[in-house]
Protein backbone atom coordinates (compact mmCIF):
# COMPACT_ATOMS: atom_id res chain seq x y z
CA UNK A 1 0.00 0.00 0.00
CA UNK A 2 1.13 3.50 -0.46
CA UNK A 3 2.07 5.80 1.84
CA UNK A 4 -0.90 7.69 3.69
CA UNK A 5 -0.16 11.24 2.83
CA UNK A 6 -1.95 13.91 5.18
CA UNK A 7 -1.97 17.71 4.66
CA UNK A 8 -2.32 20.16 7.81
CA UNK A 9 -3.11 23.03 6.82
CA UNK A 10 -3.26 25.86 9.93
CA UNK A 11 -2.65 29.86 10.28
CA UNK A 12 -1.13 28.52 14.21
CA UNK A 13 2.86 28.20 13.25
CA UNK A 14 3.97 26.17 16.69
CA UNK A 15 0.33 24.26 16.21
CA UNK A 16 1.16 22.85 12.78
CA UNK A 17 4.96 22.12 13.35
CA UNK A 18 4.27 20.15 16.25
CA UNK A 19 1.63 18.36 14.58
CA UNK A 20 3.27 17.83 11.84
CA UNK A 21 6.34 16.61 14.43
CA UNK A 22 4.24 14.23 16.15
CA UNK A 23 2.37 12.45 12.73
CA UNK A 24 5.80 11.71 11.41
CA UNK A 25 6.77 10.31 14.51
CA UNK A 26 3.82 7.60 13.71
CA UNK A 27 4.85 6.79 10.24
CA UNK A 28 2.44 9.49 8.27
CA UNK A 29 3.85 11.67 5.78
CA UNK A 30 2.56 14.62 6.56
CA UNK A 31 3.29 18.46 5.43
CA UNK A 32 2.17 21.27 7.11
CA UNK A 33 0.94 24.91 5.03
CA UNK A 34 -0.49 27.82 6.62
CA UNK A 35 -3.25 29.10 4.70
CA UNK A 36 -6.14 28.06 2.36
CA UNK A 37 -4.23 29.37 -0.71
CA UNK A 38 -1.24 27.39 -0.08
CA UNK A 39 -3.11 24.28 0.54
CA UNK A 40 -4.86 24.75 -2.70
CA UNK A 41 -1.87 25.04 -4.69
CA UNK A 42 0.21 22.68 -3.19
CA UNK A 43 -2.80 20.34 -3.60
CA UNK A 44 -2.73 21.28 -7.57
CA UNK A 45 0.99 19.70 -7.80
CA UNK A 46 0.71 16.52 -4.98
CA UNK A 47 -1.60 13.73 -4.01
CA UNK A 48 -2.63 13.78 -0.46
CA UNK A 49 -5.01 11.24 1.30
CA UNK A 50 -6.72 13.39 4.36
CA UNK A 51 -6.38 17.12 4.98
CA UNK A 52 -6.68 18.52 8.27
CA UNK A 53 -7.90 21.81 7.94
CA UNK A 54 -8.22 24.62 10.64
CA UNK A 55 -11.67 26.60 10.05
CA UNK A 56 -10.59 30.13 11.26
CA UNK A 57 -7.97 31.27 8.64
CA UNK A 58 -7.09 34.61 8.26
CA UNK A 59 -7.77 34.52 3.91
CA UNK A 60 -9.04 31.95 2.36
CA UNK A 61 -11.22 30.47 5.62
CA UNK A 62 -11.67 26.68 6.48
CA UNK A 63 -15.18 25.99 5.12
CA UNK A 64 -13.99 28.32 1.60
CA UNK A 65 -10.95 26.13 0.92
CA UNK A 66 -13.08 22.87 2.10
CA UNK A 67 -15.96 24.02 -0.83
CA UNK A 68 -12.89 24.48 -3.09
CA UNK A 69 -10.60 21.11 -1.94
CA UNK A 70 -14.30 19.23 -2.67
CA UNK A 71 -15.21 20.84 -6.13
CA UNK A 72 -11.18 20.13 -7.41
CA UNK A 73 -10.75 16.72 -6.23
CA UNK A 74 -13.82 15.00 -4.87
CA UNK A 75 -12.01 12.19 -3.27
CA UNK A 76 -9.90 13.55 -1.14
CA UNK A 77 -11.54 13.81 2.34
CA UNK A 78 -11.59 16.57 4.52
CA UNK A 79 -11.55 16.60 8.74
CA UNK A 80 -12.04 19.82 10.21
CA UNK A 81 -10.10 21.32 13.25
CA UNK A 82 -11.15 23.40 15.23
CA UNK A 83 -10.21 25.79 18.59
CA UNK A 84 -13.39 27.92 18.55
CA UNK A 85 -16.21 24.96 17.67
CA UNK A 86 -19.59 26.90 16.44
CA UNK A 87 -22.59 24.69 15.45
CA UNK A 88 -23.47 26.88 13.09
CA UNK A 89 -20.06 26.10 10.92
CA UNK A 90 -20.12 22.48 12.37
CA UNK A 91 -23.45 21.99 9.91
CA UNK A 92 -21.30 24.10 7.42
CA UNK A 93 -18.76 22.15 7.33
CA UNK A 94 -20.48 18.94 7.46
CA UNK A 95 -22.99 20.18 4.82
CA UNK A 96 -19.94 21.00 2.56
CA UNK A 97 -18.46 17.09 2.44
CA UNK A 98 -16.10 17.65 5.47
CA UNK A 99 -15.49 13.79 6.81
CA UNK A 100 -15.36 14.95 10.12
CA UNK A 101 -15.98 18.16 12.53
CA UNK A 102 -12.95 18.39 15.31
CA UNK A 103 -12.73 20.05 18.35
CA UNK A 104 -8.82 21.35 19.83
CA UNK A 105 -7.48 19.74 21.88
CA UNK A 106 -7.65 16.35 20.06
CA UNK A 107 -5.31 13.98 21.64
CA UNK A 108 -3.28 12.41 19.10
CA UNK A 109 -4.73 9.34 19.18
CA UNK A 110 -7.93 10.00 18.45
CA UNK A 111 -7.00 12.35 15.64
CA UNK A 112 -5.18 9.24 14.03
CA UNK A 113 -8.78 6.98 14.12
CA UNK A 114 -9.51 9.73 12.30
CA UNK A 115 -7.54 10.01 9.93
CA UNK A 116 -7.28 6.15 9.22
CA UNK A 117 -11.24 6.69 8.97
CA UNK A 118 -10.92 9.35 6.70
CA UNK A 119 -8.31 7.46 4.61
CA UNK A 120 -10.60 4.33 4.53
CA UNK A 121 -13.51 5.55 3.36
CA UNK A 122 -11.51 7.51 0.59
CA UNK A 123 -9.68 3.92 -0.66
CA UNK A 124 -13.78 2.87 -0.51
CA UNK A 125 -14.35 5.58 -2.85
CA UNK A 126 -12.19 4.78 -5.10
CA UNK A 127 -12.88 1.27 -5.23
CA UNK A 128 -16.46 2.07 -6.10
CA UNK A 129 -15.39 4.31 -8.50
CA UNK A 130 -12.80 1.62 -10.46
CA UNK A 131 -15.95 -1.08 -10.04
CA UNK A 132 -18.15 0.94 -11.31
CA UNK A 133 -16.05 1.51 -14.25
CA UNK A 134 -15.88 -1.93 -15.08
CA UNK A 135 -19.76 -2.44 -15.29
CA UNK A 136 -20.86 -0.71 -18.16
CA UNK B 1 -57.52 39.54 -7.84
CA UNK B 2 -55.71 36.11 -6.76
CA UNK B 3 -56.87 32.84 -7.47
CA UNK B 4 -55.03 30.33 -4.88
CA UNK B 5 -56.47 27.11 -7.16
CA UNK B 6 -59.10 26.45 -9.63
CA UNK B 7 -59.60 25.38 -13.13
CA UNK B 8 -58.58 28.74 -14.69
CA UNK B 9 -55.60 28.86 -12.56
CA UNK B 10 -52.13 29.24 -14.35
CA UNK B 11 -50.55 25.95 -12.66
CA UNK B 12 -52.04 22.95 -12.06
CA UNK B 13 -52.31 21.80 -8.47
CA UNK B 14 -50.34 18.99 -7.29
CA UNK B 15 -51.90 17.19 -4.35
CA UNK B 16 -49.02 15.64 -2.28
CA UNK B 17 -51.31 15.74 0.80
CA UNK B 18 -51.51 12.11 2.33
CA UNK B 19 -54.87 10.39 1.91
CA UNK B 20 -56.46 9.90 5.33
CA UNK B 21 -56.59 7.02 6.65
CA UNK B 22 -58.90 5.10 8.50
CA UNK B 23 -59.22 5.50 11.97
CA UNK B 24 -58.33 1.43 13.21
CA UNK B 25 -61.92 1.55 14.35
CA UNK B 26 -61.67 0.69 17.81
CA UNK B 27 -65.38 1.16 18.73
CA UNK B 28 -66.73 -1.20 16.28
CA UNK B 29 -64.68 -3.72 17.48
CA UNK B 30 -65.22 -3.68 21.05
CA UNK B 31 -69.62 -3.52 20.05
CA UNK B 32 -68.12 -7.29 18.60
CA UNK B 33 -66.74 -7.93 21.95
CA UNK B 34 -69.61 -7.18 23.55
CA UNK B 35 -72.07 -9.19 21.00
CA UNK B 36 -69.72 -12.20 21.76
CA UNK B 37 -70.52 -11.84 25.10
CA UNK B 38 -74.44 -10.93 25.12
CA UNK B 39 -75.19 -14.23 23.28
CA UNK B 40 -74.10 -16.74 26.09
CA UNK B 41 -75.31 -14.03 28.56
CA UNK B 42 -78.88 -14.12 27.08
CA UNK B 43 -79.01 -17.72 26.57
CA UNK B 44 -78.57 -17.71 30.34
CA UNK B 45 -82.66 -16.67 31.14
CA UNK B 46 -84.24 -19.82 29.12
CA UNK B 47 -81.15 -21.97 30.50
CA UNK B 48 -82.53 -20.75 33.70
CA UNK B 49 -86.19 -21.26 33.52
CA UNK B 50 -85.42 -24.91 31.51
CA UNK B 51 -82.76 -26.54 32.90
CA UNK B 52 -82.21 -24.74 36.74
CA UNK B 53 -79.82 -21.99 38.27
CA UNK B 54 -76.38 -24.39 37.44
CA UNK B 55 -77.12 -24.23 34.15
CA UNK B 56 -77.35 -20.35 33.92
CA UNK B 57 -74.24 -19.68 35.87
CA UNK B 58 -72.36 -22.20 33.70
CA UNK B 59 -73.77 -20.16 30.55
CA UNK B 60 -72.97 -17.02 33.07
CA UNK B 61 -69.45 -17.71 33.22
CA UNK B 62 -68.75 -19.11 29.77
CA UNK B 63 -70.20 -15.20 28.52
CA UNK B 64 -67.40 -14.19 30.82
CA UNK B 65 -64.89 -16.23 29.52
CA UNK B 66 -65.92 -14.76 26.37
CA UNK B 67 -65.68 -11.81 26.96
CA UNK B 68 -61.95 -12.10 28.47
CA UNK B 69 -60.71 -13.69 25.21
CA UNK B 70 -62.70 -11.50 22.48
CA UNK B 71 -61.09 -8.20 24.93
CA UNK B 72 -57.54 -10.21 23.99
CA UNK B 73 -57.82 -10.76 20.38
CA UNK B 74 -59.82 -7.69 19.43
CA UNK B 75 -56.93 -5.72 21.31
CA UNK B 76 -54.57 -7.22 19.39
CA UNK B 77 -56.33 -6.69 16.04
CA UNK B 78 -56.45 -2.84 17.00
CA UNK B 79 -52.74 -3.11 17.87
CA UNK B 80 -52.05 -4.55 14.24
CA UNK B 81 -54.13 -2.10 12.25
CA UNK B 82 -52.63 0.65 14.46
CA UNK B 83 -48.89 -0.37 13.05
CA UNK B 84 -50.16 -0.60 9.90
CA UNK B 85 -51.44 2.77 9.48
CA UNK B 86 -47.90 3.95 10.99
CA UNK B 87 -45.72 2.20 8.17
CA UNK B 88 -48.34 3.58 5.64
CA UNK B 89 -47.83 6.88 6.90
CA UNK B 90 -44.30 6.21 6.58
CA UNK B 91 -44.57 5.19 3.19
CA UNK B 92 -46.91 7.61 2.20
CA UNK B 93 -44.20 10.60 4.46
CA UNK B 94 -41.48 8.62 1.77
CA UNK B 95 -42.98 9.03 -1.62
CA UNK B 96 -43.97 12.19 -0.58
CA UNK B 97 -40.52 13.31 0.07
CA UNK B 98 -39.28 11.69 -2.62
CA UNK B 99 -41.77 13.63 -5.10
CA UNK B 100 -40.61 17.03 -3.26
CA UNK B 101 -36.90 15.79 -3.92
CA UNK B 102 -37.30 15.04 -7.65
CA UNK B 103 -39.39 18.43 -8.04
CA UNK B 104 -36.77 20.49 -6.40
CA UNK B 105 -33.61 19.56 -7.41
CA UNK B 106 -34.64 20.05 -10.92
CA UNK B 107 -35.55 23.52 -10.12
CA UNK B 108 -32.17 24.26 -8.11
CA UNK B 109 -30.65 22.70 -11.54
CA UNK B 110 -32.38 25.97 -13.36
CA UNK B 111 -31.34 28.05 -10.86
CA UNK B 112 -27.97 27.31 -9.85
CA UNK B 113 -26.53 28.88 -13.63
CA UNK B 114 -28.00 31.98 -13.18
CA UNK B 115 -27.40 32.24 -10.10
CA UNK B 116 -23.59 31.30 -11.10
CA UNK B 117 -23.59 34.32 -13.68
CA UNK B 118 -25.12 37.02 -11.22
CA UNK B 119 -22.45 36.38 -8.95
CA UNK B 120 -19.88 36.25 -12.05
CA UNK B 121 -20.43 39.90 -12.91
CA UNK B 122 -20.62 41.37 -9.58
CA UNK B 123 -17.21 39.90 -9.42
CA UNK B 124 -16.60 41.93 -12.17
CA UNK B 125 -18.33 45.26 -11.71
CA UNK B 126 -16.52 45.00 -8.48
CA UNK B 127 -13.27 44.98 -10.46
CA UNK B 128 -14.06 47.49 -12.46
CA UNK B 129 -14.99 49.98 -9.70
CA UNK B 130 -11.31 49.57 -8.49
CA UNK B 131 -10.13 49.77 -11.60
CA UNK B 132 -11.59 52.72 -11.88
CA UNK B 133 -10.08 53.83 -8.72
CA UNK B 134 -13.79 53.85 -6.80
CA UNK B 135 -13.04 50.66 -4.75
CA UNK B 136 -14.88 50.18 -1.56
CA UNK B 137 -12.41 52.44 0.23
CA UNK B 138 -12.81 55.37 -1.62
CA UNK B 139 -16.11 57.01 -0.82
CA UNK B 140 -16.24 59.48 -3.92
CA UNK B 141 -19.44 60.86 -4.29
CA UNK B 142 -22.44 58.09 -4.75
CA UNK B 143 -19.93 55.29 -5.44
CA UNK B 144 -19.73 54.05 -2.25
CA UNK B 145 -23.12 53.70 -1.99
CA UNK B 146 -23.14 52.04 -5.46
CA UNK B 147 -20.24 49.55 -3.91
CA UNK B 148 -22.74 48.72 -0.92
CA UNK B 149 -25.07 47.34 -3.56
CA UNK B 150 -22.89 45.46 -5.06
CA UNK B 151 -21.73 43.97 -1.86
CA UNK B 152 -25.55 43.20 -1.19
CA UNK B 153 -26.14 41.42 -4.21
CA UNK B 154 -23.20 39.35 -3.81
CA UNK B 155 -24.04 38.40 -0.17
CA UNK B 156 -28.25 37.38 -1.54
CA UNK B 157 -26.58 35.50 -4.65
CA UNK B 158 -24.56 33.73 -2.05
CA UNK B 159 -27.89 32.58 0.32
CA UNK B 160 -29.44 31.60 -2.56
CA UNK B 161 -26.80 29.56 -3.52
CA UNK B 162 -26.69 27.88 -0.06
CA UNK B 163 -29.96 27.07 -0.25
CA UNK B 164 -29.97 25.78 -4.04
CA UNK B 165 -27.13 23.83 -2.59
CA UNK B 166 -29.00 22.26 0.56
CA UNK B 167 -31.29 21.27 -2.37
CA UNK B 168 -29.60 19.44 -4.37
CA UNK B 169 -27.88 17.61 -1.38
CA UNK B 170 -31.09 16.86 -0.23
CA UNK B 171 -32.61 15.24 -3.65
CA UNK B 172 -28.56 13.62 -4.28
CA UNK B 173 -28.95 10.40 -5.66
CA UNK B 174 -25.08 9.05 -4.58
CA UNK B 175 -24.56 5.80 -2.43
CA UNK B 176 -23.68 6.26 1.32
CA UNK B 177 -19.96 4.72 1.67
CA UNK B 178 -20.38 2.25 4.55
CA UNK B 179 -17.85 2.03 7.27
CA UNK B 180 -17.99 0.69 10.45
CA UNK B 181 -19.00 2.93 13.05
CA UNK B 182 -18.60 3.22 16.94
CA UNK B 183 -22.40 4.91 17.38
CA UNK B 184 -21.32 5.97 21.28
CA UNK B 185 -18.37 8.07 19.97
CA UNK B 186 -19.59 9.66 16.61
CA UNK B 187 -22.73 11.28 18.80
CA UNK B 188 -20.85 12.34 21.55
CA UNK B 189 -17.96 13.97 19.19
CA UNK B 190 -21.19 16.15 17.95
CA UNK B 191 -22.83 16.30 21.58
CA UNK B 192 -19.21 17.97 22.66
CA UNK B 193 -19.73 20.54 19.66
CA UNK B 194 -23.61 21.86 20.46
CA UNK B 195 -22.57 21.86 24.25
CA UNK B 196 -20.34 24.94 24.55
CA UNK B 197 -23.01 27.03 22.73
CA UNK B 198 -26.19 25.15 24.83
CA UNK B 199 -24.24 25.71 28.28
CA UNK B 200 -24.25 29.48 27.42
CA UNK B 201 -28.25 29.11 27.52
CA UNK B 202 -28.17 27.05 30.45
CA UNK B 203 -29.29 23.89 28.16
CA UNK B 204 -27.39 20.86 29.39
CA UNK B 205 -26.51 17.56 27.53
CA UNK B 206 -27.56 14.39 29.46
CA UNK B 207 -26.10 11.38 28.14
CA UNK B 208 -27.34 7.91 28.45
CA UNK B 209 -25.00 5.69 26.29
CA UNK B 210 -25.57 1.80 26.09
CA UNK B 211 -21.98 0.93 26.68
CA UNK B 212 -21.96 -2.33 24.83
CA UNK B 213 -23.55 -1.23 21.69
CA UNK B 214 -22.71 -3.22 18.63
CA UNK B 215 -20.59 -1.40 15.56
CA UNK B 216 -22.92 0.12 13.01
CA UNK B 217 -21.82 -0.23 9.90
CA UNK B 218 -22.84 3.12 7.80
CA UNK B 219 -21.84 6.69 6.20
CA UNK B 220 -20.10 8.31 9.01
CA UNK B 221 -20.15 12.09 7.24
CA UNK B 222 -23.86 11.30 6.37
CA UNK B 223 -24.82 9.92 10.51
CA UNK B 224 -23.15 13.01 11.61
CA UNK B 225 -24.77 15.34 10.12
CA UNK B 226 -28.35 13.95 10.89
CA UNK B 227 -27.39 14.18 14.91
CA UNK B 228 -25.84 17.82 14.43
CA UNK B 229 -29.01 18.74 12.84
CA UNK B 230 -31.08 16.65 15.44
CA UNK B 231 -29.22 19.00 18.47
CA UNK B 232 -29.33 21.62 16.99
CA UNK B 233 -32.96 21.76 16.54
CA UNK B 234 -33.47 20.79 19.90
CA UNK B 235 -31.00 23.26 21.16
CA UNK B 236 -33.15 25.70 19.25
CA UNK B 237 -36.87 24.96 20.93
CA UNK B 238 -35.25 25.35 24.35
CA UNK B 239 -35.94 29.35 24.57
CA UNK B 240 -33.83 29.26 28.19
CA UNK B 241 -33.29 26.59 30.63
CA UNK B 242 -33.74 23.16 30.05
CA UNK B 243 -32.32 19.50 29.33
CA UNK B 244 -31.37 17.82 26.16
CA UNK B 245 -30.86 13.99 26.58
CA UNK B 246 -29.23 11.75 23.90
CA UNK B 247 -29.53 7.98 24.40
CA UNK B 248 -28.43 5.07 22.25
CA UNK B 249 -29.42 1.21 22.66
CA UNK B 250 -30.05 -1.83 20.94
CA UNK B 251 -32.94 -2.99 19.27
CA UNK B 252 -33.69 -6.33 19.22
CA UNK B 253 -30.67 -8.46 17.56
CA UNK B 254 -30.03 -6.69 14.41
CA UNK B 255 -30.72 -2.49 15.08
CA UNK B 256 -29.41 0.08 17.01
CA UNK B 257 -31.51 3.22 17.95
CA UNK B 258 -30.32 7.13 19.46
CA UNK B 259 -32.82 9.73 20.49
CA UNK B 260 -32.41 13.33 21.24
CA UNK B 261 -35.07 14.81 23.85
CA UNK B 262 -35.32 18.12 24.47
CA UNK B 263 -37.50 20.14 27.46
CA UNK B 264 -38.30 22.80 24.63
CA UNK B 265 -41.40 24.23 23.08
CA UNK B 266 -42.55 20.90 21.41
CA UNK B 267 -44.49 20.36 18.03
CA UNK B 268 -48.22 21.39 18.01
CA UNK B 269 -50.13 18.09 16.47
CA UNK B 270 -51.30 19.54 13.17
CA UNK B 271 -47.35 19.85 12.29
CA UNK B 272 -46.22 17.05 12.99
CA UNK B 273 -46.34 15.04 9.46
CA UNK B 274 -45.21 18.73 7.95
CA UNK B 275 -41.95 19.23 9.72
CA UNK B 276 -40.02 16.59 7.22
CA UNK B 277 -41.23 18.21 4.38
CA UNK B 278 -38.45 20.63 2.43
CA UNK B 279 -38.91 24.22 3.53
CA UNK B 280 -41.25 23.20 6.46
CA UNK B 281 -40.38 26.52 9.35
CA UNK B 282 -41.54 28.09 12.03
CA UNK B 283 -38.33 30.03 12.33
CA UNK B 284 -38.14 33.80 11.35
CA UNK B 285 -37.66 34.31 7.63
CA UNK B 286 -33.64 34.25 7.23
CA UNK B 287 -32.95 31.77 9.99
CA UNK B 288 -34.00 28.72 8.90
CA UNK B 289 -34.41 27.19 5.55
CA UNK B 290 -36.34 24.21 6.69
CA UNK B 291 -34.32 21.69 5.28
CA UNK B 292 -32.65 20.46 8.15
CA UNK B 293 -34.74 17.37 8.87
CA UNK B 294 -35.63 16.82 5.24
CA UNK B 295 -32.16 16.06 4.68
CA UNK B 296 -32.26 13.74 8.14
CA UNK B 297 -34.94 11.87 6.60
CA UNK B 298 -33.57 11.84 3.37
CA UNK B 299 -30.30 10.23 4.63
CA UNK B 300 -31.42 8.18 7.12
CA UNK B 301 -34.02 6.55 4.46
CA UNK B 302 -30.73 6.10 2.46
CA UNK B 303 -28.70 4.48 5.79
CA UNK B 304 -31.76 2.09 5.53
CA UNK B 305 -33.15 3.14 8.69
CA UNK B 306 -35.69 5.11 9.91
CA UNK B 307 -36.83 8.74 11.95
CA UNK B 308 -39.72 9.33 13.62
CA UNK B 309 -41.06 12.04 16.51
CA UNK B 310 -43.34 12.40 19.74
CA UNK B 311 -43.94 15.26 21.09
CA UNK B 312 -45.76 17.17 23.09
CA UNK B 313 -46.38 21.35 23.52
CA UNK B 314 -44.72 22.49 26.08
CA UNK B 315 -43.38 18.95 27.16
CA UNK B 316 -41.21 18.49 24.99
CA UNK B 317 -40.03 16.18 21.86
CA UNK B 318 -37.98 13.18 21.28
CA UNK B 319 -36.70 12.25 17.50
CA UNK B 320 -35.84 8.99 17.39
CA UNK B 321 -33.48 6.80 15.43
CA UNK B 322 -33.65 3.62 14.49
CA UNK B 323 -30.59 2.07 11.94
CA UNK B 324 -29.67 -1.86 10.92
CA UNK B 325 -26.70 -2.86 12.97
CA UNK B 326 -25.03 -5.62 10.62
CA UNK B 327 -22.75 -6.94 13.75
CA UNK B 328 -22.43 -10.29 11.70
CA UNK B 329 -19.36 -8.23 9.33
CA UNK B 330 -17.82 -7.26 11.91
CA UNK B 331 -15.56 -4.33 11.74
CA UNK B 332 -13.66 -4.52 8.65
N1 LIG C 1 -36.80 19.63 18.67
C1 LIG C 1 -37.80 20.38 18.16
N2 LIG C 1 -38.70 21.00 18.98
C2 LIG C 1 -39.69 21.74 18.48
N3 LIG C 1 -39.90 21.95 17.16
C3 LIG C 1 -39.05 21.37 16.30
C4 LIG C 1 -37.96 20.56 16.74
N4 LIG C 1 -37.29 20.11 15.66
C5 LIG C 1 -37.94 20.62 14.58
N5 LIG C 1 -38.98 21.38 14.96
C6 LIG C 1 -39.93 22.08 14.06
O1 LIG C 1 -39.77 21.57 12.75
C7 LIG C 1 -39.45 22.64 11.86
C8 LIG C 1 -38.59 22.12 10.75
O2 LIG C 1 -37.31 21.75 11.23
P1 LIG C 1 -36.08 21.70 10.24
O3 LIG C 1 -34.88 21.29 10.99
O4 LIG C 1 -36.45 20.89 9.05
O5 LIG C 1 -35.94 23.19 9.73
P2 LIG C 1 -35.52 24.48 10.58
O6 LIG C 1 -34.81 24.04 11.81
O7 LIG C 1 -36.71 25.33 10.73
O8 LIG C 1 -34.51 25.19 9.59
P3 LIG C 1 -32.97 24.75 9.31
O9 LIG C 1 -32.78 23.38 9.89
O10 LIG C 1 -32.88 24.76 7.84
O11 LIG C 1 -32.18 25.78 9.98
C9 LIG C 1 -38.85 23.71 12.73
O12 LIG C 1 -39.00 24.97 12.17
C10 LIG C 1 -39.65 23.55 14.01
O13 LIG C 1 -40.90 24.19 13.90
MG1 LIG D 1 -33.17 22.54 11.78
Amino acid sequence: MSEFRVLIVDDEIDFLETLVKRLKKRKLDAVGVASGEKALDILDRERFDVVILDVRMPGLDGIETLKEIKRRTPLTEVIMLTGHASVESGMQGMQSGAFDYVIKPAGIDDLIEKLNQARERKLLHEERIRSDRKVP
Amino acid sequence: MRKESGPTGRCPDIDITPYPIEEPGQSRLRLFQVLITLLPAALAIPLFLCAGPIYALLALSVAAVSFMVAGYYIGRIARANEQKCKLDLQLIQSQKLAAIGELSSGIAHEINNPLAIIGQEVEWMKHLMKEAGCGSNTPVGGMSEFNDSLIEIGRQVDRCREITHKLLDFARKKEPLIQAVDMNRLIEDMAKLVEKEARQRNVLIERNYQADLPLVRTDPPLLRQVVLNLLNNANWAIEDRGVITISTMRAGKNAVEFMVSDTGCGIPPENLDKIFDPFFTTKPPGKGTGLGLSICHGIISKLGGSISVDSEVGKGTTFTVHLPAETTKGNN
